[in-house]
Parts: C-alpha cells; sequence; structure tokens
C-alpha cells in the first residue's frame, strides 16, 4: 500500500509539475533565508573548547569604589587588578592552573629590515595558556616556567605571523624585534581552530591573534596595553598615561585589565574556589581595599558563552525578518497546495466510491507533502550556501577587505547539521500548513463531485 | 420583435472551417412560444449563443426589438443582454455562494435599479415562482425543480422582452418538468416572449411555432396553421 | 458597489480568503520594519564629501624606535614627499576625514556652565588648506608662523583656528565669526577665529548626529612617541595609486617605522559608509524578493479563485455583466481582503516595534514609512489582481449554454 500511495503521489507531483515548482521554489526561498540567517547565527554561538567548557573558570571580584553602579550580570563585571590576579595565582588556590590574558598591539620587525614591520595584536600571558586551552605547536613549545618569572625576551608566533616574518619555515631560536625589544622565537602555533576567540572575550571568529608574549616581558619592557583600563574616579585622567607609559603605575593601581582564568578539573571545587576568593577578598578587605558588598564571580567558560550568546542574539534585524520571512513563503505553499487539491476533487470522490478511505487518502496526500517538503529544503540548503557565500563576501567588503574570505569560511558554512535541521523543519512546517488542505480533501463525499450540477 | 438576416456563423480553427450557422432568416413576434429542435451538432447551442447575445456572428443583421444588434460593442451587448433577455438553462446556473435573493438579484444589479425597486422585484419574481419563503436559503439546499424556478425568477425580475430557455426540463423528472412547462406558459400568456430550445418532441407541441435546425439551416413549422413552410436561401 | 455579494462568496472560499489576508498582513510587517530599518541606517548615507577625495592621499604611520628624533623626522618626510613628482602638496595630520575619532567639544565662554558644541579638530600645519582643497568663505587662511609645533601634550593650544561654514552657522548664526574667540577646551585660553572654509566631511560619529561637516582646524603639529605622524598629500589628476609605493619608499628611508596604511580619501569614504551600506542593501534585497513573493503568491491565488469561478463569471457575464463589472468584482474582492491583511499588519507592525522598543530602548519605526508601505502593498496588490482578473473578464458568456 505505502509503494501504491508513493507512486501517486510522485504522479500527482509530476502532473502539476508547473505548481509544484512554484510551490517547492516558496518554500525553498523561505528556507534559503532562514537557515541563512541561522547558519551565522549557529557559528556565532558554538562553543569554544566545548570539551574543556566545564573545566575552565574566569575569576572576577569587584574592587570598584562604594559610589560605583552594582553589577549583578557577569557579561557586565568588570576584570581584575594586575596586583589580584597576581595574588590570586600565588595563594593556595584550588585550582590546577591559572592564566591570565591582556592585550596589546606590538610592532614586529624582523632585525635585519628585510620584511616590512606590521602591527600584531598580541595577548600578552603566562606559559599556562597553551597548556589550559589546548594550543596546538606547529614548531617549538611555549616559554617555560621560567621565563614566566624573569621577563626572558622570548615570543610565540602563530602559523600567519611566522609566514609573514619567517616564509614558513621552522623559526624556533631565530630572533625578530618587538618594538625596539629583540626577541626569541620559542614556537609558532598550529592552526588553532578556536572558533570564537573566547580567551579575551571578544569572541571575534575573523581576527585572530598573531603573536604571544609573557606578562613578565610585558612589564620589563612597558609594552604598551590596548585594553579598557577600568579606574578608580581620581585615576581616570592617568590612564591615557598608564596604558602607553607608566606600567608600574598602572600594577600599583586599583585599574582593572587583567582577565585571570583557572582551571578547576572537579566541578565540586568551584565552590571551594569560590571560597579562597571570599577569603582573599576579605584579607583584601583588613588592608583597606574592595570598599563595597562582596560581589564575585566564577564562571564557567560554559556558563559565559551561554550568557554572551543570550546577550548577543536577536540584535540583527534580519534574524525576527526571517522567520516572519519564511511564513509568508509558508502561506504562498499553501496557497498553491490548495489550488492543486482542489482541482482533484472529483478524482478524490471517484476514489472514495472505488472505496478508499480516509485513511489512504490520507497517507497518499501526507506523502505527496513530505516529498515536496524535502525538496523544499533540499532547495533551501542550495539557496542558502548561495546565500552564505554572498553574506560572507559583504562581510569581507563591509571590513574593506580586512578580513580574508579564509578567515571567514569557517563561519559561513553549511554542516551536516544545519542541512539537516533545514529539511528537517521545511518538512515539518509544510506538513503543519498542509494539513487543513488534506483535512478538506479526504472529507469529500463519495461520488459527491461524479453527477453533473 | 426577434429579426434575424441572412446571418451566418463559421467556427475557423487553422485547418478547417466549420459553418455552425448558414443565412439564418428568422422573425419572431412579441408574445410567440416557439420551440426549437434539431439533433445533437445541428447548431442549436450556436443559435442559442447568437439569439441571446452571447457570441457574435460574422454576417448577417440581427434585430432585438427593433435594435440592429450588428457593431455594438461588448458594452452595449451586455447591456442589451441585461435588459431584454431573461436566461433559462438546463443545468439552472444559479451561482452556489449566494442565497435565493441575492442570486436573483444580480442582474437587477447590473440593470442599476435602487434598492428599494430590486427589493420589490425580487420578492415578486419569488413569489411568482412559489418559492419566497426560501429567499435566504443557498441554492444547494434546494431539488432540481426548486431551483430552475429560481433561474425563472431571476430570469423574469427584470421584465425582459424575451425569454430564452435551453432544455429547461432536461435536467428534471417529469414531473417537476410539467411543473416548470407550466410556469413558463404561465409567464408567455403574460405577455413575454419565449423562445425554448429542446430535444423532446412533446414538449415542443406545446409551443405555438416549432424551428427546427438541421445542419445549420433553419425549418420554420408554424404549429398553430398547421402548414409547413420551408425557407431556403 | 457589489460588497454584499463578495462578502457572501468569501464565506464560501473563507480558507482561501485567510490566507490572502495573512499574507497581506504579514508581508506589510516585514517591508515596514524593513523599511524602516533601512531608512535609518542610511540617513545620511553617502553625503558630499566637500572634497576632491579621488586625488588625496592619506598615509598613516608609526614609529616604534623611541631613539627618532620625532621633531626632524617629520621635516624630513615632508621634503621626501614634496620630492616625489606627481605630489602637490603635504600636511601632517592627526584625525582624518571620513574617519574622524570621538567629536570634541568647543565653547563660546569660559567656566562650568558654558555649552559645549560637538565638533572634530584637524590639525595640519599651513598647507592643509591646500591638501584639502578648501574654499575660502570669510577672512584668511593661517600662516605658517602660527602654526604651532611640539611634542604632544607640551605645546599650548594654537592662538587662532579656522571654523567651517556649518560650524559657524552653528555658532554664530547669521553674524560673521570673524574676530570672535573660542574655547577649544574649558581650561585654556581662547583661540580667535581667523577665517571660515568650506565644509568637509569629518566622520561617521558626527554624521550619525547630523553635523557632519562641523569641524575646526587647529594650525598644529604635534607628535608623540608611539603615536601617529600621519600625513595627507594631494595628488595630481589620477595619480593617486601610482605614487603608493614611492611614498612608502620615502617614509620607510628613517628607520624604526610602522605604516599602517596607505590609501586615497575615497577609500576611507567607501569604509566609511559601507557598513551601513551593505546592511541596507541586505534588507532592501529581502523587501524586494519579499515583495515579488507575495505579490506572485497572491496573483496565483486569485488566478486560482478564477479560475474555480469561470461558470460563475459567465453566468454574470450572460445576466448582463461588463467585462469592466467582472474585474471590478475581483478588485474589490481582493481590496477588501487586503484591507483586513493591512489592518492586521498595522496591528502586528505597532506590537512588534513596540517589543524592540522594549528591548532596544530606541524606536526605529516611521510612521510616514508605515503609511508608505501599506499603501504600496495596496498597490501592488491591485497589480497583482488585475492582470488575473483581465483574463477573467476574457470569459465568454456563451460558456452557460455548454451542459457541464
Amino acid at each position: 500500500m505505502f509503494a501504491y500511495n508513493f507512486q501517486l503521489a510522485l504522479r500527482s507531483i509530476r502532473q502539476r509539475k508547473y505548481l509544484t515548482i512554484l510551490m517547492v521554489m516558496a518554500i525553498g526561498i523561505g528556507i534559503g533565508l532562514l537557515i541563512t540567517v541561522q547558519t551565522m547565527a549557529y557559528h556565532n554561538q558554538k562553543m569554544p573548547l566545548a570539551h574543556k567548557a566545564n573545566d575552565i573558570y574566569f575569576i572576577q571580584a569587584d574592587n570598584r569604589e562604594l559610589g560605583a553602579d552594582p553589577i549583578v550580570r557577569q557579561p557586565f563585571m568588570i576584570y581584575l587588578t594586575h596586583r589580584d590576579a597576581t595574588n590570586l595565582m600565588q595563594g593556595q588556590s584550588p585550582a590546577t592552573a591559572h592564566t591570565t590574558v591582556w592585550k596589546s598591539d606590538i610592532i614586529l620587525n624582523s632585525l635585519s629590515q628585510e620584511v616590512r614591520p606590521f602591527r600584531s595584536a598580541t595577548t600578552v600571558t603566562n606559559s599556562s595558556f597553551f597548556s589550559m586551552f589546548d594550543v596546538p605547536f606547529l614548531y617549538g613549545a611555549p616559554w617555560d616556567a621560567q621565563s614566566d618569572i624573569d621577563g626572558a625576551p622570548v615570543i610565540v608566533l602563530t602559523k600567519e605571523s611566522n609566514e609573514l616574518l619567517f616564509g614558513g619555515e621552522n623559526s624556533v631560536g631565530k630572533q625578530l624585534r618587538i618594538n625596539e625589544h629583540a626577541v626569541t622565537v620559542v614556537g609558532v602555533l598550529d592552526t588553532w581552530d578556536i572558533k570564537r576567540r573566547f580567551y579575551d572575550e571578544s569572541y571575534s571568529t575573523s581576527r585572530h591573534d598573531t603573536a604571544f608574549i609573557s606578562d613578565s616581558f610585558a612589564i620589563k619592557n612597558n609594552i604598551m596595553r590596548n585594553e579598557r583600563l577600568d579606574c578608580l574616579p581620581e585615576n581616570r585622567d592617568k590612564r591615557g598615561f598608564w596604558r602607553t607609559n607608566d606600567i608600574q603605575g598602572l600594577i600599583n593601581s586599583e585599574c582593572n585589565f587583567v582577565r585571570l582564568w583557572a582551571q578547576i578539573d572537579d566541578e565540586s571545587r568551584a565552590e571551594d574556589y569560590e571560597t579562597y576568593l571570599v577569603n582573599y577578598v576579605n584579607s583584601q578587605k583588613e588592608l583597606g581595599r574592595f570598599p563595597r558588598e562582596m560581589n564575585n564571580f566564577v564562571t564557567s567558560l560554559h556558563t559565559m558563552v551561554t550568557l554572551a550568546n543570550e546577550l548577543r542574539s536577536g540584535n540583527d534585524p534580519l534574524s525576527f525578518i526571517a522567520p516572519l520571512f519564511f511564513i509568508v513563503c509558508l502561506l504562498n505553499a499553501i496557497g498553491i497546495l490548495l489550488a492543486k487539491f482542489m482541482r482533484k476533487t472529483s478524482e478524490v470522490s471517484l476514489r472514495r466510491a472505488l472505496g478508499a478511505n480516509k485513511a489512504m487518502l490520507m497517507n497518499q496526500y501526507l506523502l505527496e507533502i513530505i516529498v515536496i517538503g524535502v525538496m523544499g529544503g533540499i532547495v533551501g540548503c542550495a539557496l542558502a550556501y548561495l546565500g552564505l557565500q554572498g553574506m560572507m563576501r559583504v562581510m569581507v567588503y563591509q571590513s574593506d577587505y580586512s578580513v580574508t574570505i579564509d578567515n571567514l569560511r569557517h563561519a559561513f558554512s553549511l554542516d551536516l547539521w544545519m542541512i539537516s535541521k533545514a529539511v528537517v523543519i521545511s518538512v515539518i512546517s509544510t506538513v503543519i500548513v498542509g494539513l487543513y488542505p488534506i483535512w478538506r480533501i479526504v472529507n469529500i463525499a463519495p461520488a459527491s463531485q461524479l453527477k453533473s450540477q | 420583435m426577434l429579426k434575424m438576416q441572412n446571418i451566418s456563423k463559421i467556427f475557423r480553427t487553422e485547418l478547417i472551417e466549420t459553418h455552425a450557422l448558414r443565412d439564418v432568416n428568422l422573425h419572431i413576434k412579441k408574445g410567440e412560444f416557439v420551440s426549437i429542435t434539431g439533433p445533437s451538432g445541428s447548431g442549436k447551442t450556436t443559435f442559442l449563443n447568437l439569439a441571446g447575445l452571447l457570441e457574435t456572428f460574422e454576417e448577417g443583421d440581427y434585430f432585438l426589438d427593433g435594435v440592429n444588434v450588428k457593431g455594438m460593442n461588448d458594452n452595449q451587448i451586455s447591456a442589451l443582454r441585461n435588459e431584454k433577455i431573461g436566461f433559462v438553462f438546463q443545468s439552472f446556473n444559479l451561482i452556489p455562494d449566494l442565497p435565493l435573493f441575492d442570486n436573483v438579484d444580480v442582474p437587477l444589479r447590473y440593470r442599476g435599479f435602487n434598492r428599494k425597486e430590486r427589493k420589490e422585484r425580487i420578492e415578486h419574481a419569488l413569489e411568482t415562482v412559489g418559492l419566497s419563503a426560501r429567499m435566504q436559503h443557498l441554492p444547494t439546499q434546494l431539488s432540481g425543480g426548486q431551483q430552475q424556478r429560481v433561474a425563472i425568477a431571476r430570469a423574469i425580475a427584470g421584465e425582459p422582452a424575451f425569454l430564452l430557455a435551453d432544455e429547461p426540463t432536461g435536467n428534471l423528472d417529469s414531473m417537476m418538468a410539467h411543473s416548470v412547462m407550466e410556469l413558463l406558459e404561465d409567464i408567455n400568456k403574460q405577455g413575454t416572449t419565449i423562445i425554448m430550445v429542446t430535444h423532446d418532441d412533446q414538449l415542443a407541441k406545446r409551443a405555438g411555432r416549432n424551428i427546427q435546425i438541421f445542419d445549420g439551416q433553419v425549418s420554420d413549422i408554424n404549429l398553430d396553421s398547421s402548414d409547413v413552410l420551408v425557407k431556403r436561401a | 458597489m457589489e460588497i454584499r455579494p463578495i462578502l457572501l462568496s468569501m464565506k464560501h472560499n473563507k480558507f482561501l480568503s485567510m490566507v490572502i489576508s495573512l499574507q497581506v498582513m504579514l508581508t506589510v510587517t516585514v517591508l515596514t520594519l524593513a523599511v524602516s530599518i533601512t531608512n535609518q541606517t542610511l540617513s545620511q548615507w553617502n553625503m558630499p564629501s566637500g572634497l576632491d577625495h579621488d586625488n588625496i592621499v592619506s598615509v598613516r604611520t608609526q614609529f616604534f624606535d623611541p631613539s627618532v628624533n620625532l621633531e626632524q623626522a617629520i621635516i624630513n618626510d615632508v621634503n621626501r614627499i614634496k620630492k616625489i613628482p606627481g605630489v602637490l602638496d603635504v600636511t601632517p595630520n592627526k584625525e582624518i576625514p571620513f574617519d574622524a575619532g570621538r567629536p570634541s567639544r568647543v565653547y563660546l565662554d569660559s567656566g562650568e556652565e558654558a555649552q559645549g558644541y560637538n565638533t572634530n579638530f584637524f590639525d595640519m600645519d599651513e598647507n592643509g588648506p591646500a591638501v584639502l582643497g578648501l574654499t575660502l568663505i570669510a577672512g584668511r587662511f593661517y600662516q605658517a608662523n602660527e602654526v604651532v609645533r611640539g611634542q604632544d601634550n607640551e605645546v599650548n593650544s594654537p592662538s587662532v583656528v579656522m571654523i567651517s561654514e556649518d560650524m559657524a552657522t552653528e555658532l554664530f548664526g547669521e553674524k560673521s565669526a570673524l574676530g570672535k574667540t573660542l574655547y577649544l577646551s574649558k581650561d585654556n585660553n581662547p583661540a580667535q577665529i581667523i577665517g571660515v572654509y568650506s565644509n568637509f566631511m569629518n566622520g561617521e560619529r558626527l554624521n550619525g548626529r547630523g553635523k557632519s561637516y562641523h569641524s575646526v582646524l587647529r594650525p598644529t603639529v604635534t607628535w608623540a612617541h608611539n603615536a601617529n605622524p600621519n600625513y595627507l598629500i594631494s595628488v595630481e589628476k589620477g595619480a593617486g595609486p601610482r605614487l603608493f609605493d614611492p611614498i612608502q619608499e620615502a617614509l620607510y628611508k628613517i628607520p624604526g617605522r610602522y605604516i599602517y596604511g596607505i590609501e586615497r580619501l575615497k577609500r576611507t569614504q567607501k569604509r566609511m559608509y559601507d557598513g551601513r551600506g551593505s546592511q541596507g542593501a541586505i534588507l532592501l534585497v529581502v523587501s524586494v524578493v519579499l515583495v515579488l513573493i507575495a505579490s506572485f503568491g497572491i496573483a496565483g491565488l486569485v488566478s486560482f479563485l478564477i479560475t474555480q469561478r469561470r461558470k460563475q463569471i459567465g453566468i454574470r457575464r450572460a445576466l448582463g455583466g461588463t467585462k469592466w463589472s467582472v474585474v471590478r468584482y475581483f478588485i474589490v474582492e481582493n481590496s477588501i481582503l487586503t484591507l483586513i491583511g493591512l489592518a492586521g499588519g498595522f496591528g502586528l507592525t505597532m506590537t512588534f516595534a513596540y517589543i524592540m522598543a522594549q528591548n532596544i530602548g530606541d524606536s526605529f519605526l516611521q510612521f510616514d514609512v508605515l503609511i508608505g508601505c501599506l499603501c504600496f502593498v495596496w498597490l501592488i496588490n491591485i497589480c497583482a489582481v488585475w492582470l488575473p482578473a483581465r483574463r477573467a473578464a476574457q470569459v465568454s458568456p456563451a460558456i452557460v449554454t455548454r451542459s457541464s
């Protein structure tokens, strides 16, 4: 019976080819836009470092003055002072590892000046960064723990910057300069499929850092701070000076600019860390710091990314236009479907007269609709592919060609999950809107249409 | 009342020309009840379409109530059809979406009567056919005979010069057919000219005059005077 | 008008009528939202620049070697660039037209209470006005000896400034700006206005607030380690791209320097607008596709309704309906459905606008756009129904004599 119904469904689809094409196109275009928008959102909401997202925690504590506005939600919370980050790392904490992150812009230039200098977005951190975040190395290795203490002049390059400076060869041991400071390359990263740059809370999908240097080196050599500095009101006018000139002044101040990450392997120990943090803040209160009520955050990477996603979703007008657009397309399809079915009333009443029961007819038309839904989903995927390609090029244009298609491709690609999603949405929504026309047609009385009026 | 002179109707396709009607000459006077008979494919329907101004013709002249139809544009013909002709069809041709009242109302609206006059005419017409109690019913809620009565009411509501009936009893059983015929005869007696196409000889004989169409040509038999005139062009 | 029969017949096609109305409702909603957002996105878009932006080159550089003598470097740079054939004039600068950063404020009075006026400062030497090709509206251009030079944060504010035409109008209205004084910051000595020049585009930040041409020209050249000696260079017509390499070569003569970028102001202008431009374009494309789909869909549904009612149309024609009455019937029918849809769309749009205003805290809905979209969708609907209705009018009344 299924085979027979399937045959009938296919025949019906072929019979009114033109109407079928229209219907498939209507659904396809709607799905196309919907999946284009959803794919972009999907890539923008992916969980970075998914296998460790519950082991990595972000540590924040509120050291601001009494009069400052209260902060309730983690995404709006300030970072730590350099001093607090260092103290927390050095204390007896429940964490197995810590790393700090702050950002800088440095000019990389070769000693021979053969290669023109270029500006590099740089992360200033410690050696634990690479093991905590599973960073893959192509050549060499991170700097050692000793360098974290003595500020040895070393640098870790990425594949991209190594390509620019050394033509892609193994550059470990070679020298180059950060601004006027000579440094030695100790490692070169392999392609790091990070999905989104989570470690500095920028969540950028297309722009990558091109160098990593140690915190101790940056302090020793006053490498500029490309960071927002959250300072006490009385220190605010010094921010410009502290950003570029006086790093020691900045470190001694109450200005927050350092992100602290902790690795806590056992989830239950996260509570211990909270206690550790409370104890630390209390010890500082005794020194006259942290004047406000206790307001600490120990947030897992997973929670942080989820909160950030919530905050960022729904800002794009296309994200609410696309579903409405899809409904218009569906209404279109349903109109066509109804038109198609109504022409078949006499055939249906004849079939009913010849003994087909409602369930059989229901099966037949449901099959037809499912086939149309699947085709709509496939057309939708094809259109979504084109849509994403278009969007990707618009992004390149929008960035004035400062990001390349290669940088963006991963954030604009259809994967199996999105393709299945497209087909499933297409089939389910087609079936939902098709229920009424089907109900109408199977309820035609047998032979009612046979006698001429 | 209705006068056709040398009327011809030709259907052309790329390959062949079919002469559906050739040189028809015919004169029907006011108050007559004329039946038209002929085998299938003889040109009956074409004749009906021409007489009812539903189709145009190539040659000849057609005077309807003294007005030559030839050369009129579509709007003029529509107005003429609306005013002079009432139609009764074999398949009733009621509009299924509309209740009886609104079905009868259709031609009156095109005529441009005001609301009050339309209401009076509709009520009167439905009363004439004995259906005034069912004004708000839909056509599908009526029997075939009743539907045909509604069609007749619609045809006479505008007081047309003549009534064009196309197999008015073709879809009805004999009881109903009889009552519809009587209704038509009553209407005729009140002065409305009736032209009725039928294949039923018994019915045809009840009319005052019978015209036979055979192979696109017309033979006129005056049943009242019992003499047979065969006109050939 | 035959409203009653139309309403009666709709009762028998409830579902299709509903589909048409719903489609109109959603179409007009999406269209209004998209056009409102686009309209807002594209406000102040592609304004006249007031500059010969094709023939001005902007180069941004930075010294990373602290041992470089910046004062001398700037003098050397300017001399080297001037010698390149094709270069007409050059000036060191900080802010770049089309790309000016955070607005500054100027004041007509000193003191805490003084009202601030948003503007952008453009710091250039005496060649600046010539490089930008500014026209003198009133007063005079500044002289070489009026240009203040020195280490950033150490030099005094200049004693004379020039302001743009729009700036002068905002500050002084119809009155002449010449000789008036202007406080460039609250706690500084005022500068005297010596000239008014023709408007040029400052940048996106003030453009977004409708102050595209508000600027102050300060005769100032400053330098700082790790900050930018930037240069604006006017070149012979069409020579721009050809000169990029020679200019970079000239600048690299001093080691310890990094060149951030070199481009014509034309490209700076593109970058200023293209984020908004492409977003607007995407929304417009979506809107156009939507209108196309909806109108095709409605035309399709109407022609289906017409096919279904061929017989009825024939009957109406036989009973004396003119062709026009048939066309009118369908247009009126469609207009009723459209009106219902438009009313629903109006409500839905307002709801959406309200929700979004709650979320974003900013209302983007423009009523003229809403009214425009309502009328447009109605018009599109009449067009969509017009062709099938014309076809309906061609149904021969002779159809009635055929037994079905």
